[in-house]
């Protein structure tokens, strides 16, 4: 299965985002966008998550699909316990015994079935986060696209979360989507990486990583080779 | 038994001496009971107050006057501002209202509410009058304020227009709502007082206030004024209570 976004232009103002532009993800892996800053990631985004409209182009294979986010910032409601910011989002056609029940097998994924009645305050940046990816998964989606979900963490808390994500994506293999400017969390978290160019965008490389996400570490030889291709695809 | 004395309590508590010494000096130096009545007298007439018959429906009724303009404004001002604060169409028709109201003079309202309602209902107008606006003002701009990331959040993930406001909103603009509340009562507390001075209704704290001038009891007016002030002293404290029972997340 294929999701395909077929010759889309996108321009604000003077600027051309995109200009016949094409690009496919397949269904199931995680894909990510890899791109300079200000190259139009985010907007990509948008268009796929049906928030922006391309001022022309077809999508191909979303039609009905649900999608859920991960954003850069956690955005957790302050008010509400983490497991209130999770039931937050689940449907009301649940029950509340049926909501309380889905989120809190999510909170114990993430690993923060201790802390299921703390409010956002007390919780540190990472296990925010934390929150909002089992938020994520909670959510009956078909797509999962993350905009920057790791910018701002110290490599430490990236690996724990990337480990945290993965391990969860094993058990439910929902396609992903995710932008970054940051190589190596590009080679730490996907299946295969998207270049992009600056605007207007076209797809410079893609490359595949085969060797599974829990297994991958920063300091792999394999992973080190492929870095220094990445960024020099990324300086053009 | 151990007191906790911090400093904050000396300089509050050297503040209250300080009025009561200004007063004893000013009744001493006057020397007329009958103009300015000692602090000692006039603190035993307010205990006074306690012992008269009724005393419970005339402080009853204007504690209850306060509370239905209260709720009602609370209501009102909620609702309202939550429509306007959401569509700039909506706030774009309400601000001139909201703007009149608030600067037409107390005065000026309860002479005409002393023609179209009946005494009772007097003071419970014009606290609506006076308090509503405040509190609508303090929910637009809560809502206006509210953070376009949790909204945008809400909305990607298709929550329901009734959980965005019951979950969302309302928690969301909880602070403004209480430093709405908390102003409201201050100023619409005293507007139930004139109108009861001025409308005269069976029972009420206004109603007695202006009997006893008539009579050119001060020490009374005066008692009556502390009882006021201390009621208004008490909503204000159960306003901060509830305050930290609905924003405990923080």
């Amino acid at each position: 299965m294929h999701l395909e976004i077929k010759n889309i232009s996108k321009a604000y103002g003077e600027v051309n985002l995109f200009n016949d532009f094409s690009i496919g993800f397949d269904e199931g892996k995680i894909s990510c966008i890899l791109g300079p800053s200000g190259c139009g990631k985010t907007t990509l985004l948008n268009i796929i998550g049906g928030i922006v409209a391309p001022d022309s182009g077809a999508m191909e294979g979303f039609e009905g699909k649900a999608i859920s986010y991960i954003f850069q910032d956690p955005r957790l409601l302050p008010w509400k316990t983490v497991r209130g910011n999770i039931e937050f989002v689940l449907s009301h056609e649940l029950t509340t015994t049926e909501r309380k029940k889905i989120a809190d097998r999510f909170i114990r994924l993430v690993e923060l079935e201790d802390f299921a009645d703390y409010y956002p305050a007390k919780l540190s940046g990472g296990m925010r986060q934390r929150v909002s990816i089992a938020r994520a998964f909670a959510w009956p989606s078909d797509i999962i696209l993350m905009d920057e979900p790791l910018k701002g963490l110290d490599i430490k808390l990236k690996l724990n979360l990337i480990r945290t994500f993965s391990r969860i994506w094993e058990t439910d293999k929902r396609t992903v989507i995710f932008v970054t400017h940051d190589v190596e969390e590009s080679l730490l978290l996907s299946n295969e990486i998207l270049v992009l160019s600056n605007a207007p965008v076209h797809i410079v490389t893609r490359k595949q990583v085969a060797i599974p996400v829990p297994d991958r570490s920063p300091d792999l030889a394999y992973l080190a080779g492929m870095k220094n291709a990445l960024i020099r695809a990324l300086n053009g | 038994m151990k007191i906790s004395f911090t400093n904050k309590h000396f300089w509050g508590i050297a503040s209250v001496v300080s009025i009561l010494a200004v007063w004893k000096l000013l009744s001493l130096l006057l020397g007329s009971e009958f103009l300015l009545p000692s602090p000692e007298r006039t603190l035993l007439t307010t205990l006074g107050l306690f012992g008269e018959k009724e005393f419970l429906s005339v402080v009853g009724s204007t504690v209850l006057r306060g509370l239905g303009g209260f709720s009602i404004s609370i209501v009102l001002g909620i609702g309202l501002g939550v429509l306007a604060g959401m569509h700039p169409h909506f706030n774009a028709f309400l601000q001139p209202i909201l703007v009149t109201i608030r600067s037409i003079p107390v005065i000026a309202l309860i002479l005409l509410a002393l023609i179209w309602f009946n005494p009772g209902s007097v003071p419970v107008f014009i606290a609506i009058l006076t308090m509503f606006p405040f509190i609508c003002i303090n929910v637009i701009d809560g809502v206006k304020s509210m953070d376009s990331d949790l909204t945008e959040m809400a909305a990607f993930y298709r929550v329901g227009r009734y959980r965005i406001i019951r979950d969302l909103y309302l928690p969301g603009i909880m602070p403004f709502i209480i430093s709405g509340a908390s102003s409201a009562m201050g100023i619409g507390w005293r507007a139930i007082i004139t109108g009861e001075v001025l409308s005269q209704p069976r029972y009420g704290i206004g109603t007695l206030m202006q009997g006893a001038q008539t009579f050119l009891n001060v020490d009374a007016v005066i008692a009556w004024t502390i009882l006021a002030v201390v009621i208004s002293f008490g909503f204000e404290k159960a306003i901060r209570w509830g305050e930290r029972k609905l924003i405990a997340w923080k």
